[in-house]
């Protein structure tokens, strides 16, 4: 299949998960679908049209959060970036894709560290960066993060 | 001068340690032992084990989990025993500075004989610290321990 037949089979397939679709260049193009619809897309990208698990990024935004999933096909050189958006206000939660496949079980434990994203249904939702001391419910890469340590030196001391 | 320190001069065996660095600092480290610039030839030599070390060299900025590894391995070097920070990073934390991984600086947390500059320094520079270290030890005005 080249890039046509793939972008026109998605929305084929998937015409009510589909938010938008921006197809930014030749090499890229990112789908924004709805979070409950994520696992069904997923698994089609991943299993039916072959495509790599690259890695996945969160975004704090200013009203919601953004997780985008970045897959390779690597035949036709094209990336396409599955991005969901979750709404901040609301319980920051979202299925997990590690039972798919497992690259995305260390990628999903660090997102839920850092940004305190729940993935539902991961095998093993421990801390993965952050070291012990930690505080619980603190998330250092949130927009609204605020130094917790007392401890800290934050000067040059000159 | 102790005898201990006299020992310790005449062939100063490193350890180096990167406590999260960006890996250049490790890079011009690796420079220094090159036939390039041949640190050798004032005795010093690469150490596998910090048991065996007399200096550690140390690069990066000490982030939350690494700093706990350093105090493990500062305990293990014998003494006396000489610390070199390199790199910007071991001596403020550079750009790091307001990281939430990064609150202590290396001087806060153990003693550091000498500071070299740079990000990251050129194996001249860190030469001539570690010549400067050599000398102020011979003149007897480096910190005991």
């Amino acid at each position: 299949m080249n890039r046509d037949d793939i972008l026109k089979d998605i929305n084929a397939r998937f015409p009510l998960d589909i938010v938008d679709i921006f197809d930014k260049s030749p090499k890229r193009v990112y789908i924004e679908i709805k979070p409950v619809s994520l696992t069904r897309v997923a698994k089609y990208i991943f299993k039916d049209l072959g495509a790599r698990f690259n890695t996945a990024s969160g975004v704090d935004t200013r009203h919601y959060m953004e997780i985008l999933y970045h897959f390779t096909i690597e035949d036709i050189g094209l990336l396409i970036s599955l991005k969901v958006k979750l709404d901040k206000s609301k319980k920051l939660e979202i299925d997990s894709l590690a039972p798919i496949f497992e690259g995305a079980n260390w990628i999903e434990r660090e997102m839920h560290e850092l940004l305190g994203i729940n993935f539902k249904g991961h095998p093993d939702l421990r801390r993965l960066l952050l070291s012990d001391e930690w505080p619980e419910g603190v998330y250092p890469l949130r927009k609204d993060y605020k130094e917790w340590d007392k401890k800290a030196i934050r000067d040059r001391g000159v | 001068m102790s005898l201990k320190l006299k020992a310790l001069l005449k062939s100063p065996w490193v350890f180096h340690l990167s406590t999260g660095s960006c890996n250049n600092c490790d890079i011009e480290v690796l420079d220094c032992l090159t036939p390039r610039f041949d640190i050798e030839r004032f005795g010093m030599l690469l150490a596998g084990s910090i048991k065996h070390a007399d200096v550690l060299l140390i690069t990066g900025s000490c982030n939350r989990q690494s700093v706990v590894r350093l105090k493990r391995l500062y305990e293990q070097i014998p003494k006396p025993c000489l610390v070199v920070a390199i790199g910007e990073c071991s001596l403020s934390r550079g750009m790091f500075i307001h990281s939430y991984n990064c609150p202590v600086p290396l001087d806060k947390i153990i003693p550091v004989d000498v500071y070299i500059p740079g990000c990251p320094p050129k194996p001249e520079a860190i030469i001539a610290g570690v010549v400067k270290l050599i000398n102020k030890i011979k003149e007897g005005k480096a910190k005991k321990k």
